[in-house]
């Protein structure tokens, strides 16, 4: 009797946590937030519902915008040459080499630290006096730059961040990827007389296809939600304005800001749940894009 | 599908002996986790013991009057919490009185936050029941803003923001100026003296710049100018019409235009490396900036500054007071330490510790206080300096969000222009929207 | 061919490069934290360690605003629970998705794959006002925790995991001795699934030391988890960086230490994860 029920719901009772807690964790809040864009509520009193109203402030929020801009920005500034690198690295690592492991968790340890310390001890690389940054450009003759006041430096700063952490991860996944490539694809190009970047363009890359799709997708859905990097590169008092003029906020920052600081939750809300579009939106103009380009 | 897939090879497989030790550690681990969450609130007072938490931000001076009030009053212990800096404990302060938990016993509200705090009175308790009527102990203009409408005590004067200029002397000195603070105070009586000493300073020191940004002149002169300037008297934000807004908002064009600021914005890590190279030579101080200078600067760097008076005559920058919310679960206590901690004697000592200037008549009053000298600030007398303007100080009444408007919508601006990001038209139009936003009430 | 892949002194040279990258700002921050507030100013900075990091890290210690040992506890338990709770839910799940057969199972395993994709920081402002005036948690450990007790990408490693490393016979034979579900979960599944538990649980807990933005909206500054503290440490008054930098030394250790144990397995399991992408 008890076996009966034990193989036809215990199955349902292993799963079942799961879909309990990100029921009540995940989905509800992720759910509840598109309604609570349509209230006006500053944590305490009434939500009146406003209809799209938020939703209409937000296409003319002059501030919305710059940040989506700022976020889209440092987003593809550390992505483009991020995919680069790693992809260089990989094909490094894929070489018999002496030492295998000591090279891939070396390059991989910039992940493994704590993300405030990131953005703590870069702050310190890119201050305008005193920074290791400006020391260097000045050797060739840059005058100092004030990387946490200007628009393109603190991008290209923040961007140096993410790629710090992040380039060592992604050469890992298309290490792996790479090394799923049968051998004797290479082999028989070899012997058609295919060089080195040949056998890279025509084998390497159609390869790594998918492996692509899934890294580009994943630094989409981590670049629009950056938020401690710049919050703690800023520094000081109203750090989350994200420079004076909001030159380097991001949307996470901003609905922050609106939520969190000025307790407009409703109006917050609009603000996440954009992002939440946009993720979705650029996750799949990303995925088009890199399918067409890198077409067998 | 796009989805990372694990699957059973060869570098998955870890060796028996790694084995165990990954057994190992997660049970290290989880035994760990065992422990009781942290939190400086949860070490619970013991049994009859009260726990009261003091929330300000910045620096108060309080350390060494709470551990004395605990020994003095057996039974009760005393924590602060300090958040460091006021554009940060304003919106914490509000989710904690909106959810009605979280707030300490004894809460710091500034001059600049404390009339949108008045807004709601539910919020806090009478303290006069607790204290009685303090009216004759302080600065009347100062005593009448923590007073609510209906009369009831809200908060109790704690500190004023009496000017006045902290300078490098080792640097004039350096530069062949003349750096003794009766000639320092002497040589910029006016913002178009301070300048021309700037011009100077520059020249002489091979191009260094003498203040360190114009927002802190800008807060100066606004405060110089008297009166709100970003609220009229129905709260409304009248930025764009005042004069004394503008006024303050020309002072500091001026000053940059005249490149003698370092371009350096305030409590960030470049400031904060200035004050320890010298960067730049001056700051503007009220009185509770010395702490903060002290501490930036930094031991090596004793005796290197001293104060001298400011240009464009007294002002009122800054200041504080004390209230107990009604969610203490201690009001009695609670209040009785507010009293404590703004009476006379423990003005004059947090004035001492970190520079606070008293608003307590008899403070002010006090020899001690008059004749004090701060031996980091070269023995400037300090207490002199600051004590002889305090009684003449200008009444201030300010806004809801004052200090949101100035931090939020004017400071940056004035820093973008500052830096050369922004034409001085564009940063005024844009601080005059963002303070409409900034300053909705 | 072998000539064409191999590699060549050139290929160590940018190894090199690439390595000293990846560790200069680790070995410029524990410099500074060795060594006096002073350096911080130095151009070109020092190279070699100091003695200072007492010093140094007792001011940590003395700074109740930060209260960066709270921090660092707190940090240890909410990692541990969270890791601990991820471990066993996906192992559960994973074990029935592999291996059970029930009414609804691929929809259910879509479902779970699709919630991968689901950004939930998104969902903070429900949240909060779901801690704050349903459950009444703001600003304790629970609040931090409950919101990550599981995650989709762990009962999907774990259910691919569990398809290939348990062979069905194995499961059948168990049933015809006459073990419950559980019990062939308990003795069969979990001493098959350790390895990947095990690389599931680093991954985890290095995940959750990183959380920020939650605890950053939801918890006090009395009871913060370590990134929050550091946060703090940096956003003070004045910034003193031999102090700030000894404390990210000793939040980033921990980690450091679990990677050079651990960074073979972390290493595989990534990688191993990337593969069939």
């Amino acid at each position: 009797m008890f076996s009966r029920w034990d193989i036809k719901y215990s199955p349902y009772l292993y799963v079942a946590p799961f879909f309990v807690l990100f029921g009540v964790f995940g989905l509800y809040p992720l759910l509840m937030t598109a309604y609570m864009s349509l209230t006006d509520w500053n944590l305490i009193g009434d939500r009146s519902f406003v209809g799209l109203e938020n939703y209409s402030a937000l296409l003319v929020d002059e501030y919305f915008w710059n940040a989506v801009r700022n976020t889209f920005a440092i987003f593809l500034i550390a992505t483009v040459p991020q995919m680069f690198l790693a992809l260089f690295l990989a094909t490094l690592l894929n070489r018999p080499l002496r030492a295998r492991t000591f090279w891939r968790m070396l390059i991989f340890v910039p992940n493994v630290t704590s993300l405030a310390a990131v953005a703590v001890v870069f702050g310190v690389f890119f201050r305008r006096d005193f920074g290791i940054v400006n020391y260097f450009i000045g050797l060739v003759g840059i005058d100092p730059i004030s990387w946490r006041t200007e628009q393109w430096p603190s991008w290209i700063a923040l961007a140096t961040m993410i790629d710090w952490r992040w380039t060592g991860y992604n050469t890992l996944i298309f290490l792996a990827a790479m090394q799923a490539i049968p051998k004797d694809l290479y082999e028989s190009a070899a012997l058609d007389g295919a060089g080195r970047w040949r056998q890279f363009l025509s084998i390497t890359l159609p390869g790594l296809r998918p492996t692509l799709f899934f890294v580009v997708i994943i630094s989409t859905i981590g670049g629009w939600q950056l938020f401690t990097e710049p919050l703690i590169f800023n520094g000081g008092g109203g750090a989350i304005l994200g420079g004076a003029r909001r030159e380097f906020q991001t949307v996470a920052m901003y609905m922050y800001e609106k939520a969190f600081d000025n307790l407009q939750f409703g109006y917050g809300s609009a603000v996440a749940f954009a992002l939440f579009a946009l993720i979705v939106i650029f996750s799949v103009l990303n995925y088009l894009l890199v399918r067409r380009s890198v077409r067998n | 599908m796009i989805s990372p897939i694990l699957r059973k090879g060869a570098s998955m497989s870890v060796t028996t002996r790694r084995r165990k030790f990954a057994v190992v550690a997660l049970a290290a681990v989880t035994a760990l986790g065992g422990l009781a969450a942290c939190s400086k609130k949860d070490e619970e007072a013991k049994p009859g013991e009260i726990k009261l938490v003091v929330d300000h931000f910045g620096e108060f001076g309080y350390d060494e009057l709470v551990k004395q009030y605990e020994s003095t009053h057996p039974g009760i212990k005393v924590e602060i919490r300090k958040t460091a800096q006021l554009n940060d404990y304003r919106p914490l302060l509000v989710r904690y009185l909106a959810t009605q938990k979280g707030a300490g016993d004894v809460v710091a509200l500034e001059e600049g936050i404390i009339t949108e705090f008045k807004a709601n009175p539910a919020n806090w308790i009478d303290l006069k029941p607790y204290v009685g009527d303090k009216r004759n102990d302080y600065l009347p203009w100062k005593y009448d803003i923590g007073v609510l409408a209906d009369g009831r005590l809200m908060a109790l004067p704690t500190d004023v923001g009496g000017l006045a200029t902290c300078y490098r002397s080792d640097l004039f000195k350096a530069a062949g100026m003349p750096f003794e603070r009766e000639k320092v105070s002497a040589s910029w009586k006016t913002w178009a003296d301070f300048i021309k000493v700037g011009q100077e300073y520059k020249t002489k020191s091979g191009g260094k710049a003498l203040l360190d940004t114009v927002t802190t002149a800008f807060s100066a002169a606004m405060s110089q100018a008297g009166g709100d300037g970003f609220y009229d008297k129905d709260f409304n934000v009248v930025a764009d019409k005042s004069a004394t807004v503008k006024s303050a908002w020309d002072t500091a064009i001026s000053l940059a235009n005249a490149g003698i600021t370092a371009k350096i914005r305030t409590w960030s890590p470049e400031w904060t490396a200035g004050f320890q190279q010298g960067t730049f030579a001056a700051t503007l101080c009220p009185s509770w900036m010395l702490g903060i200078v002290e501490q930036n600067s930094g031991a090596a760097n004793k005796g290197k500054w001293d104060v001298a008076d400011v240009p464009g005559g007294g002002g009122n920058w800054g200041g504080s007071f004390l209230a107990v919310p009604t969610q203490s679960k201690h009001p009695k206590e609670a209040a009785e330490l507010a009293a404590f901690l703004t009476n006379a004697d423990s003005q004059v000592a947090a004035f001492k510790a970190k520079g606070p200037l008293p608003s307590n008549l008899k403070a002010l009053d006090n020899s001690d206080f008059k004749a004090y000298k701060n031996a980091y600030f070269s023995d400037a007398p300090v207490g002199a300096i600051f004590g002889s303007g305090a009684k003449t100080l200008k009444p201030l009444v300010l806004g809801p969000k004052h200090q949101a408007v100035k931090e939020r919508a004017f400071e940056p601006q004035l820093q973008a222009f500052e830096g050369g990001q922004v034409s001085a038209a564009k940063a005024w139009e844009d601080a005059i929207k963002d303070a409409k936003t900034q300053g909705a009430f | 061919m072998k000539k064409l892949w191999a590699a060549s002194p050139l290929t160590y040279l940018a190894l090199t490069l690439a390595v000293l990258l990846s560790i200069t700002p680790f070995y410029f921050m524990f410099v500074v934290a060795t060594r006096k507030l002073e350096v911080i100013n130095a151009v070109p900075p020092p190279f070699t360690p100091g003695g200072d990091f007492g010093d140094n890290f007792q001011r940590v210690l003395d700074n109740e605003h930060a209260a960066f040992i709270y921090g660092l506890i707190n940090s240890v338990v909410v990692s541990s629970i969270i890791t601990l709770s991820v471990v066993f839910f996906s192992s559960l799940a994973g074990f029935a998705f592999a291996k059970l057969r029930f009414r609804g199972q691929n929809a259910l395993l879509l479902i779970i794959i699709a919630t991968m994709m689901i950004p939930t920081q998104l969902g903070i402002i429900p949240l909060y006002d779901m801690m704050v005036n349903f459950f009444h948690l703001d600003g304790t450990l629970p609040a931090v925790i409950l919101p990550f007790l599981v995650t989709g990408l762990g009962v999907f490693m774990m259910r691919q995991y569990a398809s290939s490393a348990i062979s069905d016979e194995l499961i059948e034979a168990a049933r015809v001795d006459g073990c419950t579900t559980f019990r062939i979960y308990w003795s069969v599944v979990l001493p098959a699934l350790r390895p990947a538990m095990g690389v599931l649980g680093l991954l985890t807990f290095m995940e959750q030391w990183n959380s920020f933005l939650w605890p950053y909206a939801i918890l006090n500054a009395d009871t913060p988890t370590v990134q929050v503290s550091l946060a703090l440490l940096s956003q003070a008054y004045y910034t003193d960086y031999a102090q700030v930098f000894s404390a990210t030394a000793v939040a980033t250790l921990p980690l450091l230490i679990v990677f050079a144990l651990f960074g073979r397995q972390i290493i595989g399991g990534i990688m191993e994860g990337a593969v069939k992408a």
